[in-house]
């Protein structure tokens, strides 16, 4: 968060730097069985962010420590490419990354039917190739639909989005200059079917009304992303 | 990378499809799988590729920093190349540091790059013994169906020949194209089945035995060799490759020149 | 299963099950299949606040009242009595540990091997890395299994070659598709055992081994205009 700048974000007609107005999601497309050895993968393209998820398993868990006996462990890595972002990130788990894997694995694990798949691991590996803003939304909502891809049971799929501020105005899908200058940021994730939330995280600064505001963007742009997982999904097993 | 148990009777297959003329997938010899090479694919890299070979897929990227000369050399600048082979790219690449195999596969890469002198370190020093440019290549398998070296090689040259020095981000000028003057290309065969093919698949290099790769420059100048795993070969089986190599490297740096609009 | 809480109801117009399930449509993880009561829940469909619901990404498949999923894709789970290929992965005095392509390796005892291994000796019957037509014989909860090799045609494999294919397929051959698989069979020359795990064991000539081998890749490329209720 760079606090208050001098910068406009916000034109006189109430439009965005990139010409999206306050509730307008970036483009979105989602790709199925993107890679050819993995049980299940999908790639996400979400304005500049693209990002490509496999899953491999339920397999054995190894090492034996790591095993559940009434369940299934997740293990999920997210994880940038050194050339994602403008600047090079040195190869290797970070403490971001490590803390991205953990939230993103407790929201999957609340859909998961992991008691199906007792002493067992699924592998879900998150690739960050191209980064703008809202990596992590990406990444959960990708995992979802590459988890649904492999056959993993689920009972629904998370759809990841996040709102804020920008010149005290509330908007939806933060892009790169909007994140980097903005005053707050709102990542939720939600189930579009039963409306409830599994992942939530806040930093920056809201009142009570902008919360809500940008709770309700998150809400209604989770229902319009559903539409474009479920179509590539479907339409992913007829071709 | 876990060692995957070998079966018998798959390497019992693969001798006889040998003494057939045969390959698993179909293949003559010395044919490559369907080969895809498009560059600019990454926004955020300076320059970038990607490799499609069969169900193998790699990504290249080439990124800039700027650097102090090393003091025994203040008039060049730098070059690093890095393979990651990351668990996303199959079931039996592990996380955590990188493996042997990796390290292996990023340095066999470099040497061909390096040595072949396609880049000119002395065109990367802004103030020489202050100031120059490392020019950062790193390799990304999302895919491993066999024969990474090869897609890495490939998907390499590719993103360091679309490479724009970024100068102005630094502020230290305009940005200009990276000068590549030559396109090294490796040509990787595997001994199957007691006969070398070329561009083996994950099957073909799990039930095979050793891998001989070979990068050749411009005029057939030999500029990197690697012989990896176990096995044994002849100098009639090296100058047979060899000669192969020579002609398809020539078939790839066509292509290359093709995809580059050269 | 606890009941829902939800965020924003009036933002969430929920998924249109007006017209009921319909059979062969493909469904996502979480899509309402509508009421329980009319139908049952089978493969891949929970039941939660007397709604059906999917859970798998697949073809529904609607039949004596009951609902299933037959995945897209799908890891293979052992179930008693199925024949399975497996690689021996390991051994210790008594005991085989055979990979079946399943998460968790399979045990084959000394005593249900394929002939009389003494203590101690179970490499000689059987080494570590060669593959074998076996049964499984239980499966306990926690997904690990028993495999047999006592049985008709139970054997070890030493010729020929395992190639691996779509798990669907292997229910088209072993089910509408029988007449394809004996004309497989007629054209390459070969005896083709398809196993429940998705390995097939293909036997005869190379060229016969090529020409199988061939026609499964068709097949795996047709599978979905078969589906369609297209010719192949």
């Amino acid at each position: 968060m760079g606090g208050y700048g001098d910068i406009q974000m916000i034109d006189e007609n109430g439009l965005r730097v990139d010409g999206r107005n306050a509730t307008q999601v970036r483009p979105i497309t989602i790709e199925t069985g993107v890679i050819p050895v993995a049980d299940g993968s999908c790639r996400m393209t979400w304005g500049t962010n693209d990002v490509i998820v496999a899953v491999y398993g339920p397999m054995e868990a190894h090492p034996r420590k790591i095993q559940r006996q009434d369940r299934a462990v997740l293990d999920v890595r997210y994880n940038m490419a050194p050339f994602s972002t403008s600047d090079r990130i040195r190869p290797g788990f970070n403490r971001r990354s490590r803390e991205i894997s953990k939230v993103t694995a407790d929201a999957l694990e609340s859909v998961v039917l992991l008691e199906m798949y007792p002493r067992s691991k699924i592998r879900v590996e998150i690739e960050v190739l191209c980064a703008e803003a809202g990596t992590r939304c990406v990444g959960l909502t990708a995992a979802s639909v590459a988890l649904a891809d492999a056959g993993i049971p689920m009972t629904d799929m998370v759809v990841s989005v996040a709102s804020g501020k920008v010149n005290d105005v509330v908007v939806c899908d933060l892009n790169k200059e909007e994140d980097n200058y903005g005053e707050a940021d709102l990542p939720m994730g939600v189930l579009p079917n039963s409306g409830e939330l599994v992942f939530l995280q806040m930093d920056g600064d809201l009142s009570p009304e902008e919360f809500q505001t940008a709770w309700d963007y998150n809400i209604q742009a989770a229902y319009d992303i559903h539409k474009i997982m479920v179509d590539a999904l479907k339409t992913g097993g007829a071709n | 990378m876990a060692i995957p148990m070998v079966s018998k009777l798959l390497r019992n297959h693969l001798h006889e499809l040998a003494l057939n003329d045969q390959r698993i997938d179909g293949r003559e010899q010395w044919e490559g799988r369907p080969l895809q090479l498009e560059v600019d694919v990454l926004e955020r890299a300076e320059g970038s590729a990607k490799v499609t070979m069969g169900d193998t897929i790699v990504y290249a990227g080439v990124k800039f920093q700027l650097m102090t000369p090393y003091p025994d050399r203040p008039n060049e600048g730098g070059l690093m190349c890095g393979a990651e082979v990351r668990p996303v790219a199959g079931r039996n690449w592990e996380p955590g540091p990188p493996s042997a195999e990796s390290i292996e596969l990023g340095r066999v890469v470099d040497r061909g790059i390096r040595e072949s002198g396609c880049i000119d370190v002395n065109s990367l020093c802004i103030i020489p013994g202050e100031k120059a440019w490392q020019v950062i290549l790193d390799l990304f398998a999302i895919s491993d169906d066999g024969n990474l070296f090869d897609a890495f090689a490939l998907a390499a040259i590719a993103a360091l020949k679309t490479a724009i020095v970024p100068c102005e981000k630094f502020e230290v000028g305009e940005d200009y194209p990276l000068n590549v003057s030559k396109i090294p290309i490796m040509c990787s065969y595997h001994k199957v089945g007691n006969r070398f093919v070329y561009d083996a698949n994950s099957q073909e290099e799990l039930g095979g035995d050793e891998r001989i790769h070979i990068t050749l420059g411009e005029e057939y100048h030999v500029h990197s060799l690697q012989k990896g795993l176990k096995g044994i070969f002849s100098a009639d089986e090296f100058a047979e490759i060899m000669e192969r190599a020579k002609i398809q490297s020539s078939e790839l740096r066509k292509l290359v020149n093709t995809v580059l609009g050269d | 299963m606890k009941s829902r809480l939800v965020a924003r109801p009036d933002n969430m117009s929920g998924n249109s099950s007006a017209d009921g399930p319909q059979d062969s449509q493909i469904v996502v993880p979480g899509e309402n299949l509508g009421k329980s009561g009319e139908y049952e829940a089978g493969h891949g469909v929970v039941i939660t606040n007397d709604t059906l619901l999917a859970t798998k990404n697949g073809k529904l498949i609607i039949k004596n009242n009951v609902l299933t999923i037959e995945p897209i894709h799908t890891t293979y789970f052992p179930r008693p009595s199925d024949l399975v290929i497996g690689y021996v992965e390991g051994c210790t005095n008594n005991i085989w540990f055979i990979d079946i392509g399943a998460p968790f390796n399979a045990i084959l005892p000394m005593s249900l091997g394929p002939s009389k291994a003494s203590f101690g000796s179970t490499r000689q019957v059987l080494d570590i890395g060669e593959s074998i037509l076996c049964r499984v014989q239980e499966v306990e909860e926690t997904h690990s299994s028993v495999v047999t090799m006592k049985g008709m045609g139970l054997r070890k494999i030493n010729t020929g070659s395992v190639d691996e294919i779509d798990p669907h397929l292997v229910s088209y051959l072993s089910g509408n598709g029988k007449d394809l698989l004996r004309e497989m069979k007629e054209n390459s020359d070969c005896r083709i055992i398809i196993a429940d795990n998705g390995r097939v064991w293909v036997d005869g000539e190379v060229s016969g081994i090529i020409n199988a081998r061939n026609q499964f890749k068709d097949l795996t490329q047709n599978y979905r205009l078969i589906e369609d209720g297209g010719n192949i």
